[in-house]
């Protein structure tokens, strides 16, 4: 039973990044290569936060303006670290091309782009919930279970395991969209993710009320929500005028 | 190679490309670097979940029995009643034996090796992967059947053990076993040692790790070192070399076990190389076989020839992976031969392809496009061209890589997960730098040293840093 609790939880924060590392990402090295590396990105990304914010440590959960400042800093610093990584991407785009032109390959193409896209975004997205919440979870497999006092009606563990997934959709979708969205110069989807990271990240500040996780929880999921509807749109109406060119072309 | 020579093909290039063509750079990028980095996550994740198996037990029990008494704590035996000084003092003693020790076995080893007493070290080898598995195998796996209350009569348990332990002394040498039971079997050797050796004091390990990259780099860099002079041995005798090579990694495992010869693991290096001479031997004979069945063939053979001989001056270990290239590029051609098109049209477009491919892709992944088989389980051992060869050149990875990454994260996961996970990435980091530079630098280069430093930074980066930012922050239920 224990062990059932703790593989649940576990599974509901991680159960989709599983899939879609087991049935897109593994099929392709370089996609694994990818994911890697962005999500060594968000790991230093987050220990340069914390070296920032370790002399304020530790901060009275009374005081959320505190987090509130804390959650500003740190969406401005991964939404850094994502432009960082696009910059990386895109060289890394033109080495590709070169080389497959070299090898007499086709050029990447646009799903290609979008598989790389997903694979950084996915890479975000798990180092952030084994980060937050898979670390956490090791209690999880013993005996009891655990609540925190602002949060009396739903165990800790959901609680993070559920948000843990919302972020892991905004982190995996947010980086389709960006990337898309910095290819086609669109600059509403560029403001667009960042916004909605910062709405996300604000809405866990409701946590810090009396049983406020019963509304930031499900809150946070809506925006995940979005985020994966908003992301489906831009790569179907990607996908269409890419068709539209070839037929036009051909 | 030449254009003018290219210039006709583009008629038939359809024809062949067609098929390849289906599939984008993505698909097969970078799957040489995931041939390594499998086995080392497998291998770690082994190991963690072996430690945090046995821990809550042992954790108990521990504090009863001291730590055992190994090559690495001869000097100083770490009490939990010592100042911080006096810990720091007595590991950077034991870490000093630990290596002069590793050091000096190292150059027994190839002082053996020099005088060509290959039987004995092969024998040793068998000898110690024998003594690992089944005497400190069967000890974890007491372990953890006690720990899972898993009954199991003594006789039963100590003839799947033997059994075990035979098959991997013969997997460990003989090139008839298959591939993937090989790599099993290496990887179970690494994660042997490496839960034995997680059980040292926590100030030794870390200094030990640290000594061990030090010496690592040492021993594979500088003009005498042991491991270079083993290697450099190697690819002057040719096919044998390799041949000792291959078999000197396993020793460095099993050589952990025993405190004495605890040694040899040092001899942890990365190689682009290529295994015995037996095989390359069968190699041979495959190309010439081929040359009859396709007069192209020859053409292109000889263009390899001259390369492979420039190489050779160079050092031998290149020359083997020119051979290899050579296979996979008649292999190529034999199986376009197939699909119909001319054989001489095969051969001018399959040729620049390959010539291409080498310097460049290899400056990621060619060299690590050798998937060798034999230290790496890596489970793709497809791209090995041909039924027959299973051998190719490949990266190799010395087991003693293998063991001193999982220590590492096995001695992160007695602290924490989030130590783990960080460690974990800081490992395989550096294992991609490594590999980056290993296709620069197309040399042996020491693997330990930039994982280690990248891992021993995180650890303690995680530990200091973040983990009292991201608890504190995660159990408010406020994320970002």
């Amino acid at each position: 039973m224990t062990l059932a609790a703790g593989l649940g939880y576990a599974l509901i924060a991680l159960g989709p990044a599983f899939s879609l590392f087991a049935g897109v990402v593994a099929r392709k090295p370089f996609l694994v290569l990818t994911l890697l590396s962005s999500t060594l990105f968000w790991l230093i990304s987050l220990i340069v936060l914390s070296g920032i914010w370790r002399g304020f440590l530790p901060i009275k959960s009374e005081a959320w303006w505190a987090y509130a400042i804390l959650i500003l800093t740190s969406v401005a610093l991964q939404e850094g670290t994502r432009l960082v990584f696009w910059r990386l991407y895109k060289k890394m785009e033109e080495m590709l091309d070169a080389f497959a032109d070299r090898i007499s390959k086709p050029r990447l193409s646009l799903t290609d782009k979008m598989l790389i896209s997903l694979a950084g975004g996915l890479g975000h997205g798990v180092a952030h919930a084994v980060f937050f919440c898979l670390s956490l979870l090791t209690p999880a497999f013993g005996r009891a279970t655990f609540y925190i006092e602002t949060c009396s009606k739903m165990p800790f563990f959901l609680a993070s395991a559920l948000i843990a997934l919302g972020f892991l959709v905004i982190h995996t979708f947010s980086m389709i969209i960006a990337f898309n969205a910095y290819d086609e110069r669109k600059k509403s989807d560029q403001v667009f993710v960042p916004v909605i990271h910062l709405a996300a990240a604000v809405m866990t500040l409701v946590n810090l009320a009396p049983g406020g996780c019963l509304i930031g929880t499900p809150l946070l999921l809506v925006m995940a929500a979005l985020t994966l509807q908003h992301c489906w749109r831009v790569a179907c109406q990607r996908l269409t005028e890419h068709r539209h060119q070839q037929h036009n072309s051909n | 190679m030449d254009p003018a020579a290219a210039s006709p093909v583009p008629a038939l290039a359809p024809a062949v490309e067609e098929p390849i063509s289906a599939i984008s750079v993505l698909d097969t990028l970078g799957a040489e670097v995931l041939a390594v980095m499998s086995p080392v996550s497998i291998c770690m994740a082994l190991v963690v979940l072996l430690i945090s198996l046995l821990s809550p037990p042992s954790s108990g029990s521990a504090a009863a029995s001291p730590p055992p008494v190994t090559a690495a704590t001869l000097v100083y035996l770490e009490s939990p009643n010592d100042s911080p000084g006096q810990k720091f003092l007595g590991a950077l003693l034991d870490a000093a034996v630990f290596v002069v020790l590793v050091a000096a076995v190292t150059f027994v080893l190839v002082a053996l090796y020099y005088y060509r007493c290959t039987g004995f070290l092969k024998n040793y080898m068998r000898f110690s992967a024998f003594f690992v598995i089944f005497s400190m195998g069967g000890a974890i796996l007491t372990a953890v059947l006690r720990r899972l209350a898993a009954p199991l009569d003594a006789p039963t348990a100590l003839l799947l053990l033997f059994n075990g332990a035979a098959v991997g002394v013969l997997s460990v040498f003989a090139s008839a076993v298959p591939i993937l039971v090989r790599q099993g079997y290496m990887v179970a050797l690494a994660v042997i040692v490496a839960a034995w050796l997680s059980r040292l004091p926590e100030w030794t390990t870390w200094i030990m790790l640290v000594a061990l990259a030090v010496y690592d780099l040492v021993a594979v860099l500088a003009p005498r070192g042991p491991l270079r002079m083993l290697v450099e041995l190697a690819s002057s005798r040719d096919d044998e070399l390799p041949a000792l090579v291959y078999e000197s990694r396993p020793t460095v495992g099993p050589a952990t076990s025993s405190s004495s010869y605890a040694s040899a693991m040092g001899s942890v290096e990365m190689q682009t190389m290529t295994d015995s001479g037996q095989i390359s031997g069968n190699r041979y004979d495959r190309v010439e076989q081929e040359e009859d069945a396709s007069p192209a063939v020859v053409e292109m053979r000889d263009l390899r020839r001259g390369r492979s001989e420039m190489n050779r001056s160079r050092g031998s270990v290149l020359q083997m992976e020119n051979l290899e290239r050579e296979v996979s590029v008649t292999s190529a051609e034999l199986t376009a031969n197939q699909g119909g098109s001319s054989q001489h049209a095969v051969i001018q477009i399959e040729q620049p392809g390959e010539e291409e491919t080498s310097p460049l892709v290899s400056a990621a992944s060619t060299n690590n496009a050798a998937l060798d088989e034999e230290h790496r389980q890596s489970s793709s051992s497809e791209p090995l061209d041909f039924e027959m060869f299973e051998s190719t050149r490949g990266i190799k990875l010395g087991l003693g890589d293998f063991v001193f990454y999982s220590v590492l994260v096995g001695r992160a996961a007695m602290y924490d997960l989030m130590t783990v996970y960080a460690c974990y990435l800081a490992i395989i980091a550096g294992l991609g730098c490594t590999l980056i530079l290993l296709s620069i630098c197309q040399h042996a280069l020491p693997a330990l040293p930039i994982s280690i430093m990248l891992g021993v930074t995180f650890y303690f980066l995680t530990r200091l840093l973040m983990e009292p930012f991201v608890v504190g922050a995660s159990t408010n239920l406020v994320m970002f």
